[in-house]
């Protein structure tokens, strides 16, 4: 019985998972269970992942490939941001269903991993320990995000 | 990324609802579905408890996880566990369940022969008060009429045992499917939302969830109400003295799963044993009407409201007209079926609903199915 309480060993999928950076200090056994509330899906490139104004039920993360951050069908011209692997976006799903404030494409055949928030939200009751971990790394990057956009309005001062 | 813009390709939650066109389609295929559930009812029933054991067990067994064993692992100790605990309790219960098995057809028997006199005294009771019924001669009649059926009864009690012994083994199918739902439900999921295209995935997957949240609350909600309703019609039988307070109450909580009908069936189980147990004391069946009553007050304003809430969310004319359509459709399994798979069926319907009346989804899809073309055929 103690045998089977052992810490778990990580196997490539769960280290690939800890490669990103939201789930950067979960432990294999916590990375397991997230790695259950995961999706999937692959993307080609120009092909629409959400729409801005779409209310958001799901933060989207990067495991391999580009994803386009721009306004409404304005493609490049429009850009917000071009993500690369390990990164994520439409965080804010996770918190509320609010919707979502630009349009997100692949702008390169990608790969991504989709986490929804009733499952983070379930995370929460039934795990509280690793919700806790992953809404830090998600507070952090909220704030350098913050501090990135206070910095650009030339307001970090005042920070 | 959180200031709201405008535009005009807002896919709003709720914007697009059901109409009239997929409510049919909903109610046509629960009939259908009922139909076809009632030829292979010994699967649909273990298919049904096994799901709300996996309910049950899937708080220990995430437990079990987070602690460190395998997914597998877990799974196994905990259907391990509760087959354990249905064993032990099995053994304990069956010499004296045998022992009233052997003569339960006449017990039947008894027991609506009971149920026979106490109607009987009481109209003959109501005769002396009203004229009008003496003239009529209200009991005599009805006395008559249910000798007659009461005859049928006796009949018809050995064939509906023997059936339902027959079937019976089919349950033992439940913490088997339990322990495949508890390894298997997230790969089992997964693959299922693999088949959602991109563009749907999305609003489906939440669609999903929203059918699992439901039918999580639900079966929790009905255990936890079972057991409130057991353990209260227990305590008010014991107070009266009836035999068998916590069997009778936990047939009756049970029968209760069957809306509306299952309680009329639970109180008229509880006054032919009241009935028939005392049989110079018609007051204890009145008591016990009185009871049931109390309970189910009990039941629907309190209980239910902490339970099971309104997790399926049907309006009450729908659901009474459903539960007498399925009733028609499939017979007793029928009433028992028809809410739990019209809940089902009308989520996925109202999610197809939503997704195909939307027409900025289709042509995400449309795009999509583009693009995977022209990626297919680059080299050609």
């Amino acid at each position: 019985m103690v045998k089977l309480f052992r810490p778990r060993k990580t196997t490539p999928r769960l280290e690939r998972l800890h490669g990103l950076s939201l789930f950067v200090n979960l432990k294999p056994a916590e990375l397991e269970i997230v790695d259950g509330l995961l999706h999937e899906r692959e993307y080609l490139a120009g092909e629409v992942i959400f729409d801005e104004g779409e209310v958001g039920q799901a933060i989207y993360i990067v495991a391999s490939g580009e994803v386009l951050i721009c306004r409404q069908g304005q493609g490049e011209a429009g850009r917000v941001a071009q993500l690369g692997p390990g990164t994520f976006f439409g965080e804010l799903a996770l918190l509320d269903d609010s919707p979502r404030s630009a349009q997100a494409r692949a702008a390169t055949a990608c790969q991504l991993i989709v986490f929804f928030r009733d499952d983070f939200v379930g995370l929460l009751d039934t795990h509280a320990r690793i919700a806790s971990k992953i809404s830090r790394q998600l507070a952090r990057h909220l704030g350098a995000r913050m501090r990135v956009m206070a910095a650009a309005a030339g307001a970090y001062q005042h920070m | 990324m959180s200031d709201p813009a405008p535009s005009t390709l807002l896919v709003e939650e709720g914007h697009h609802g059901s109409g009239p066109v997929v409510w049919v389609a909903i109610i046509a295929t629960t009939c259908l579905l009922l139909f076809l559930f009632q030829k292979i009812l010994w699967l649909v029933v273990p298919f049904l408890l096994a799901l709300i054991l996996y309910y049950l067990l899937f708080p220990p067994m995430q437990g079990l996880i987070y602690r460190g064993m395998s997914r597998d692992g877990a799974a196994s100790l905990v259907t391990l566990g509760f087959v354990v605990v249905l064993t032990i309790v099995g053994m304990a219960l069956t010499p004296r369940a045998a022992s009233h098995i052997a003569g339960w057809g006449d017990t039947g028997s008894r027991y609506v022969m009971g149920g026979q006199r106490l109607l009987e005294n009481s109209l003959r009771g109501l005769e002396a008060h009203w004229p009008t019924l003496a003239k009529a001669r209200v009991a005599d009649k009805v006395a008559t009429r249910l000798t007659q059926h009461a005859d049928s009864v006796s009949d018809h009690l050995e064939p509906v045992a023997i059936g339902v012994m027959a079937w019976a083994p089919s349950l033992m199918l439940a913490p088997f499917l339990a322990f495949f739902f508890l390894r298997d439900g997230r790969r089992f999921q997964r693959f299922l939302s693999s088949a959602v295209p991109n563009a749907f995935f999305e609003k489906t997957l939440y669609l999903l969830y929203e059918i699992d949240h439901t039918s999580r609350a639900y079966f929790q909600g009905l255990i936890k109400l079972t057991v409130l309703d057991t353990v209260t019609l227990a305590a008010g039988l014991w107070m009266l003295g009836i035999p068998g307070p916590f069997a009778l109450g936990l047939i009756c909580a049970v029968l209760a799963w069957i809306p509306y009908v299952g309680s009329i069936l639970g109180g008229l189980l509880v006054v032919l044993v009241a009935a028939t147990d005392f049989p110079d004391s018609p007051s204890m069946a009145y008591w016990a009407i009185i009871l049931f009553g109390a309970v189910r007050l009990l039941d629907d304003f309190v209980y239910m409201p902490l339970t099971v809430g309104k997790s399926l969310e049907l309006h009450p004319l729908v659901t009474v007209l459903m539960i007498f359509v399925g009733g028609a459709v499939a017979g007793v399994p029928g009433l028992m079926l028809v809410l739990p798979v019209l809940g089902v069926v009308m989520v996925i319907g109202e999610t197809i609903g939503v997704i195909v009346t939307d027409p900025r989804l289709m042509a995400r899809h449309r795009h999509a199915c583009t693009l995977r073309r022209a990626h297919a055929s680059r080299d050609l």
